[in-house]
């Protein structure tokens, strides 16, 4: 036996057994309550199309709600609770809407909650505390979600005889089979419908279809099918709040298939009478499937009411069982065959049920005209079969009518998918057109439905099925209308006066049954979807206890506090080290190519706005790169190394744009070049020490003098080959040293010792930002955020004037540069600090006419700074504009001014 | 119980090597230096001193020795050193393919992924590129930045491989 909780009481179960199975086994029928008018509800099925057993499962942050107890196998230790109920099942609060349901109907949020958007706020907190399901859990999950891909020949769907066999036929073909299940037995169907005499056949055939390489998986759902026959599989590896084994609870695999059979089978449905959805209402497969699969019997004395043969098998199961079938309401005029020593009705069907306590009490029912009443504690129903046709439709599949199963079946799809079994020829079914009162007569079980709420959709108008859907929240559930919709199409056609056909279908859209949010998200569930990248120096970095920062994909270290220093306290003592002294910072995540080849230097001319062909070896210039429209989107340096090799940097953030722009610009605009672009962001890690005593640091390391400004030389640190470039962007002289990453730790480690003897600092990414606005330097995503032309940000002078780069045409459009576009202006505050993101506007009330894209404070001087982008900006210096950012309730006055505010000249790059 | 070990190997000089002129003359010249011919797009090739594998339509990732390379390729191709970018990891065991569909999007359980063919792909977010070494084994090439993070994505993931 094996121990499970449900409701805080402790109960046994039988080892196979769902919740569900173990629930009736105790005797427990009343399972939950319904979502609006807070109804008892029991278990009405065996499968995933469970309507009313929602159930929460597991503890803390493996709490999962709204799970179907028919769809969760017992474990030892299972906690299971019932939902949307206070202060417990049996005496719920909430019922009382049930007394209200006659003004409650399809709507009625829409008819009674209008009125202010204030007012709505009010209603909202009481809706969502009255109507519902489970609560989502508010610790985090503990365990693990996998994603794996899977190709194969053949994807069977669906481990009934027919999917069992299409499978085998596949592998023993030689073809790369897999078989999917969401149950965890195959062929359970044989067992409801008595024939477990196969189970050997079922074993030999698994053991047939492993040999010949197949796969099969079991728990597994295909939850969606999508273009190019890719299907998802949504696999339970461990039951839901289940401690998982090796921490993975569930796998979502993505299958590309060359060809995916569905056997899906058939959903059977329930029937539309008064108070149909009580405790002891079951389908009649379900009924049999407790029986026989796991040997519980679910009512003593039943009703059983049908438009077709199989329920007959229900029956038989019943009565083999020991319990007393009390009548047999067949919809069917006239007897289905022999004599089965059964008590049939004929012309028979349900009107209502009444119960007591939560239980079932006594079936009434029409038979020939006339009213007749049973006592009895389960009505086992059959409406008919709805066959699973959700994956086909997802697979843009179309559907036909079969008038005989009152079903729709697959048809053409333009997919390689087929269907097969049951899914594709349902038994024959007798039209059944409900004859109860319709207010009480349920056809969504999960969103409290009626006959009356489709009929009062139609009397308001509502014509169209995928109206009527979203007015009435039907097959809107968790359980998207498995059970409801054909009954709601019949009664709208009813209406309408047309067949069923006619009148319409909504669409089955993925996921097949609910799908976790973490298995989604995958194995990235706790880390933002991805991987950070990180630097090569990241355990030198890490050592120091930095701050670190999320800069594209990658964390770097935004400053390095002493002591009990702030954030702003770190970055402002190492800017002054910068200015004043000497500092290094990691600079590794600059995008970096090296372009090699005889026509490199062409290629470099299209690539960037600016000249290339004439930089002499051993010297680097700023460069700025545009889109074909003509913006600028990157910027960086490029450097000549040598006769016929060149480095180019650019932003970190834009490495992967840049990367993708040359490869456009060398793939398929220029194949014709002898070139050859790399990308090295990687390969290189680099080190930037800047600052008055840079160049003496320098000297030390590479024992040799350093590199004017904009010049390059080879050189060696403690043994390993660099590249040093002499560039700033902090405004002070400065170097970056480039070094392949594997070795970048000794070269940082003596950088460091020179640095520190020098008296000077490591800087980092907040610094590095005070240092370069007060130098009025442009940061990409900042300044750059592509929809600023060269000219908006003053580089049009740098341009090449002999054309021919990326964007030229684009930037020769007259309204590129006319008045009256944003450019980028220098702010100094007047009063008060500016604020980063703010609107610049001339007065209270007036519309903004730029804004600031970046603040800092003057780093030796004090005062707040900023640079901007204002609407004419270059001829308005001098003018003064209020800063204002409301959101954040801060303000500003701003005088505008040159966007550099330190050493215009650049003096200080000159020895 | 899993069959798969992750291993990083040792760092190892690793170049690109891309031809933009005269393929067919520096294919000759290559294979009358190198004893063996530029493996054609999805395959690899080599000896325990040079190792070539094709990752695009002109360009080799290069593993070991490149002495002799520059002057054979003359003004048709060049050569850039790329080994501080990447990481080599050794997946060995019966289960490296079951554990490359982990995060993958690419068929590395298909037979004719075999021994002597390579691959480009994404794994987890992160672009991998695969040389299938023999049965048993196959070399991931994990960009730097991510392979503390691929690492231990594989150790994990091996762990419950066969569930």
């Amino acid at each position: 036996m094996i121990n499970f909780s449900f409701d805080g009481k402790t109960y046994q179960a039988e080892k196979g057994d769902t919740l569900a199975a173990a629930l009736l086994r105790n005797g427990i029928g009343l399972v939950g309550r319904s979502f609006k008018y807070h109804r008892p509800r029991g278990i009405m099925t065996a499968g995933v199309e469970e309507p009313n057993a929602l159930v929460t499962i597991g503890d803390g942050g493996r709490t999962e709600p709204n799970t179907r107890a028919t769809d969760v196998f017992v474990y030892e230790g299972l906690v299971a609770k019932s939902q949307n109920r206070w202060p417990n099942l049996s005496f719920d609060i909430g019922s009382v809407f049930g007394l209200a349901a006659p003004v409650l109907s399809a709507g009625f949020y829409y008819k009674t909650f209008f009125g202010s958007a204030k007012r709505w706020m009010i209603y909202e907190y009481f809706i969502r505390k009255a109507a519902g399901l489970g609560n989502a859990p508010t610790k985090t999950d503990p365990d693990h979600f996998s994603q794996r891909a899977a190709f194969c020949d053949v994807l069977v769907v669906g481990a009934g005889p027919a999917g069992l066999s299409a499978a085998l036929e596949a592998a023993e073909a030689g073809k790369r089979a897999i078989l999917v299940e969401q149950d965890n037995i195959l062929c359970a169907s044989l067992i409801r419908d008595g024939q477990d005499r196969d189970g050997a056949w079922v074993e030999s055939t698994q053991a047939r279809i492993r040999a010949a390489g197949g796969r099969i998986l079991t728990r597994t759902t295909a939850s969606g099918y999508w273009e190019h026959d890719l299907v998802t599989l949504t696999q339970r590896i461990a039951e839901p709040g289940q401690i998982p084994l090796h921490g993975v609870a569930q796998r979502l695999w993505h299958v590309r298939a060359g060809q995916v059979i569905l056997a899906t089978g058939s959903i059977e449905r329930p029937m539309a009478f008064a108070h149909n959805d009580r405790p002891g209402v079951m389908l009649s497969q379900a009924v049999r499937t407790y029986v026989r699969r796991f040997g519980v019997v679910p009512g003593k004395r039943v009703v059983i009411a049908t438009n077709n043969d199989d329920a007959y098998k229900t029956a038989y199961a019943l009565k083999a069982a020991g319990a007393e079938v009390v009548a047999i309401l067949d919809a069917r005029p006239a007897p289905a065959g022999a004599d089965s020593g059964l008590p049939v009705y004929n012309n028979a069907v349900p009107l209502s049920t009444n119960g007591a306590r939560h239980c079932l009490k006594s079936v009434t029912a029409r038979i020939n005209g006339l009213t007749q009443s049973w006592n009895a504690d389960l009505i086992a129903v059959s409406g008919g079969f709805t066959p699973v046709v959700h994956l086909h439709m997802q697979a843009g599949g179309t559907l036909d009518w079969n008038d005989a199963a009152q079903a729709f079946v697959p048809a053409a799809s333009r997919q390689n998918v087929t269907t097969i079994g049951g899914a594709a020829n349902p038994d024959p079914v007798f039209n059944v057109v409900p004859v109860s009162k319709p207010k009480k007569s349920f056809i969504d079980f999960q969103n409290d439905v009626t006959l009356s709420d489709v009929d009062l959709a139609w009397a308001e108008g509502y014509r169209s099925v995928e109206h009527l859907k979203r007015y009435t929240t039907l097959g809107m559930a968790t359980d998207q209308g498995k059970l409801s919709n054909m009954a709601a199409l019949g009664r709208l056609a009813e209406k309408q006066g047309v067949a069923i056909p006619e009148a319409g279908l909504t669409t089955f859209r993925p996921p097949y049954t609910p799908v976790t949010m973490g298995l989604l998200a995958g194995a990235g569930a706790k880390d933002a979807g991805a991987h950070v990248r990180r630097l090569a120096l990241y355990d030198v970095h890490a050592a120091k206890n930095p701050i670190w920062q999320p800069l594209g994909y990658w964390f770097r270290p935004r400053a390095y506090p002493a002591g009990n220093e702030t954030l702003a306290q770190a970055a402002m003592r190492e800017a002054k080290a910068v200015r004043s002294n000497v500092g290094m910072t990691d600079v590794s995540t600059l995008a970096k190519f090296e372009v090699s080849g005889p026509d490199a230097a062409a290629f470099l001319e299209i690539i960037c706005a600016t000249t290339v062909g004439k930089l002499a070896v051993g010297r680097g210039r700023y460069t700025f790169m545009l889109r074909e429209d003509g913006f600028v989107f990157d910027d960086g340096t490029v450097w000549r190394l040598d006769e016929n090799r060149y480095l180019l940097t650019s932003s970190t953030g834009g490495a992967d744009r840049m990367a993708t722009h040359i490869s456009y610009v060398r793939q398929y605009l220029c194949p014709h070049l002898r070139v050859s672009a790399v990308n090295v962001q990687e390969h290189y890690a680099g080190i930037a020490v800047a600052g008055p005593q840079a160049k003496a640091a320098l000297a030390a390391l590479i024992g040799e003098e350093p590199p004017r400004h904009m010049s390059t030389v080879p050189a060696m640190i403690s043994g390993v080959p660099v590249i040093v470039l002499a560039a700033s962007y902090s405004g002070e002289r400065a170097f970056e040293i480039y070094v392949e990453a594997s070795h970048a730790g000794p070269v940082w480690a003596a950088c460091e010792a020179e640095v520190t003897k020098q008296g000077g600092a490591l800087y980092g990414l907040e610094a590095m930002e005070f240092l370069r606005i007060e130098k009025g330097h442009l940061v990409v995503g900042g300044e750059v955020d592509g929809r600023m032309t060269p000219h908006d940000l003053a580089l049009d002078k740098m341009l090449n004037k002999a054309g021919g780069y990326v964007g030229a045409s684009g930037l020769s459009r007259p309204a590129l540069s006319e008045a009256g576009r944003r450019q980028l202006v220098g702010l100094e505050a007047i009063e008060g600090n500016i604020p980063e993101g703010a609107m610049l506007i001339t007065g209270e009330g007036a519309s903004p006419q730029g804004h600031v894209s970046a603040a800092a404070f003057r780093i030796l001087d004090g005062g707040s700074i900023a640079l901007g982008q204002l609407t004419d900006g270059f001829a308005r210096h001098g003018e003064e504009l209020i800063a204002t950012s409301p959101t954040r309730g801060q303000m500003a006055r701003v005088r505008v001014v040159a966007p550099h505010f330190y050493d215009t000249a650049g003096e200080r790059y000159r020895d | 119980m899993t069959d798969v070990t992750i291993t990083v190997l040792p760092a190892a000089p690793l170049h690109a090597l891309e031809i933009w002129s005269n393929p067919t003359a520096v294919a000759a010249r290559f294979k009358k230096a190198a004893g063996f011919a530029l493996p054609a797009i999805g395959r690899s090739d080599g000896n325990d001193a040079l190792r070539l594998i094709r990752y695009e339509p002109t360009v080799w990732l290069v593993e070991g020795d490149v002495s002799a390379l520059p002057g054979l390729l003359a003004d048709d191709g060049a050569l850039t050193a790329i080994g501080g970018s990447v990481v080599r990891v050794q997946l060995s065991g019966k289960g490296w393919r079951t554990l490359l569909m982990e995060g993958g999007v690419f068929d590395a359980e298909s037979p004719n992924f075999a021994s002597g063919c390579s691959a480009a792909t994404i794994i987890d977010h992160v672009n991998v590129r695969l040389h299938v070494v023999d049965d048993d084994i196959c070399h991931a090439y994990v960009p730097l930045s991510y392979s503390e993070a691929m690492i231990h994505f594989w150790k994990t993931a091996a762990l419950s491989l066969t569930l």
